[in-house]
């Protein structure tokens, strides 16, 4: 018994030798931005560890929108929220359905569809961005803030897909067949038994859509152009248009655009825990 | 309650042939067990007829009416199977409704087949369990209890207690027995245990290789096994199966085998001196004692079991079971003599097997 406590300690220690160092090296840049935040603006780069003064002023620009630069704060937060949001969802919508029919009803060619969808992560997203303004502009989508919503839905589905593909296929045949046996139509053997099990997988999922698009710039920055339509992370990065760019400004609305990410990431960790399929077949 | 016919069934996996052309009938009410080896097809019929697998040739017919493109939800079937299968996020009580509550029906009433399937199987207490919290006898008998709820027109049970362990298992067995006994659905049982099948078919079908090698009630195929493979496979040990040659001479008829052993045979069995043969004789057909025709034996192991013994003997070149009741007297290496219930000796034609008495 003692011995087992004390290797387990020695392997905790080894555990923390690796994990500490990678913490700090994480957190620094986070401490700068905070750093930066509470400065007043002619100490933002005095280099000092801990500003001499202190304030909190900085957030009260942002939040009354006191600057040229943050005129459309709110907006532009809203704009983020509601563009992640609707990405989530929609990726989310599409990936389970493609999921359950690839893997659960092994529609002919799911597989291969899945594949092509995952073929298009060999281009990486910038090279498609162009092709996209130019989609976009053909539908008339641009400058509409559902232009970015889609061309983040097309980039989050394929990787949503195959996780939940993944997933799906780890969850007993045998519950199909036996609701199928008890009755059940495809769809509600969708709605009743596959989403139910699936819960963990589908927060991940839903979450790693949400926050693509939620730090999405590159297509946020080409999609859109009105200021009132822009997400926060392009309108921070409008920031260094200038010479003289607000640093402090910018990363105290850098440090509230952080802070719904990890708001989210805190409210859905307990769902994604695994185990939900216990007790369904003898292992 | 309905009755099952297949009639010609095929099956192929790809270009893969793995039932061969089988026709039989259950009748309405009848407990009819599947039983064979691993790989014989027995799973794949089942699933056949439970609207699981595509029918590749033959027809399926419940209570008349022919099935092979009715589907699963529409052939009023209810399956248990070897994993349970049960959801794990619903309880206990939500299992067993499930197959009513996709019909729509009224929750008044599904509350009180899902009480009364509870109080059959005793599973009144755990109905606000979910499956993780319960052991695995409890989650089959709600598995058991979901396809009771149904009161569907046959009853299928895939392998239902392979994951339990010896005791659970004798358990469940009476508790299924007494289940169809009190319900008297139409049943279909599959499993590769014989020990099951004879302990709960009305019918057995034996299966091998996609075939059926026959089909008979428990003690039909212990007395009558048509041929080897059965013999060897229903009774437990196993028979005890020695080749020779058929030997008559001065009105006494026995099998020679190796070493010179003679095997007792009744006078009445056909064949004619000098024919190769197989002889079969059950473990519990044997005895010791000493008589006219008995065999000599050396004792290699005695495994008591209380009531009955167990011996290993040799016998020639050949080792044999016997078992006995009470506790005779043998020692390994000491030599006994076996007495052979003639009556009950089988004989088989070593080239294809079939059964020649």
């Amino acid at each position: 018994m003692k011995r087992i406590g004390r290797r387990s300690i020695a392997r905790e220690a080894q555990l923390l030798l690796i994990g500490i160092p990678v913490l700090i090296w994480t957190l620094i840049p986070v401490y700068h931005l905070f750093l930066f935040a509470i400065s007043p603006r002619d100490q933002a780069t005095s280099g000092r560890l801990w500003p001499k003064d202190p304030t909190l002023q900085n957030f009260q620009t942002v939040f009354e929108q006191k600057h040229f630069y943050l005129n459309h704060f709110w907006v532009q937060l809203g704009n983020s929220l509601m563009i992640a949001v609707a990405v989530g969802a929609i990726a989310l919508v599409v990936a389970t359905t493609a999921a359950f029919a690839i893997s659960r009803l092994r529609v002919r060619g799911g597989r291969l569809v899945m594949n092509m969808a995952l073929f298009t992560y060999f281009i990486p997203a910038a090279f498609l961005a162009v092709p996209m303004y130019k989609t976009m502009a053909n539908y008339g989508l641009l400058n509409n803030r559902w232009s970015l919503v889609l061309a983040m839905v097309t980039i989050a589905s394929p990787y949503c897909i195959w996780v939940l593909k993944q997933a799906s296929d780890k969850l007993p045949w045998e519950l199909d067949e036996a609701a199928r046996i008890d009755g059940a139509t495809p769809w509600q053997l969708f709605r009743l038994v596959y989403v139910p099990l699936m819960v963990p997988s589908l927060v991940a999922v839903g979450t790693y859509s949400l926050l693509l698009a939620w730090n999405e710039y590159l297509y946020g920055f080409l999609l859109l152009s009105n200021e009132t339509d822009l997400t926060l992370a392009v309108a921070l990065g409008n920031f260094l248009a200038a010479d003289d760019s607000p640093w402090e400004l910018l990363m105290a609305t850098g440090l509230v655009y952080a802070l719904p990410p990890a708001a989210i990431y805190y409210a859905f960790k307990r769902y994604m825990a695994s185990g939900l399929t216990a007790g369904a077949v003898k292992a | 309650m309905a009755s099952v016919s297949f009639r010609d069934i095929e099956k192929s996996f790809g270009s893969t042939k793995v039932i061969h052309g089988i026709g039989f009938d259950i009748a309405d009410g009848e407990f009819t067990v599947l039983v064979g080896p691993s790989g014989c097809g027995k799973s794949t019929l089942l699933r056949m007829l439970a609207g699981l697998e595509e029918i590749s040739g033959g027809t399926i017919a419940i209570d008349g009416h022919v099935v092979n493109d009715v589907d699963s939800k529409d052939r009023d079937i209810a399956m248990v199977f070897q994993s349970y299968a049960l959801y794990p996020h619903m309880t206990v009580a939500d299992n067993m409704g499930f197959s009513l509550k996709l019909r729509k029906a009224d929750p008044a009433l599904t509350r009180e087949r899902v009480a009364s399937a509870a109080k059959i199987l005793n599973l009144g207490p755990y109905l606000d369990r979910f499956p993780r919290e319960l052991s695995g006898g409890q989650r089959q008998r709600v598995a058991m209890g979901r396809a009771i709820v149904r009161d569907p027109k046959v009853f299928l049970f895939d392998e239902p207690l392979s994951n339990l362990d010896a005791k659970l298992r004798v358990a469940m067995r009476a508790e299924i027995k007494a289940l169809h006994q009190r319900l008297k659905t139409t049943t279909v049982y599959v499993t590769h245990d014989q020990v099951e099948a004879m302990t709960m078919a009305d019918r057995i079908v034996v299966m091998q290789d996609g075939r059926i090698e026959q089909i008979g009630t428990p003690l039909e195929l212990y007395d009558h096994p048509v041929n080897l493979f059965v013999a060897g496979f229903i009774g437990s040990p196993a028979m005890n199966v020695v080749s020779g040659t058929l030997r008559r001479a001065a009105g006494d008829v026995w099998v020679e085998a190796d070493g010179g052993v003679r095997w007792p045979l009744a006078p009445t069995v056909p064949g004619s001196d000098g024919q190769p043969v197989v002889y079969g004789v059950r473990p519990s057909d044997l005895g010791v004692g000493a008589g006219e025709r008995s065999v000599p034996a050396e004792v290699i192991v005695v495994e008591p079991t209380g009531a009955e013994t167990e011996l290993l003997v040799r016998v020639g070149a050949a080792e044999i079971v016997v078992v006995v009741h009470g506790r005779p007297q043998a020692e390994p290496g000491a030599t006994i003599a076996l007495a052979v219930d003639r009556a009950a000796v089988h004989l088989f034609d070593p080239t294809n097997g079939t059964a020649l008495t």
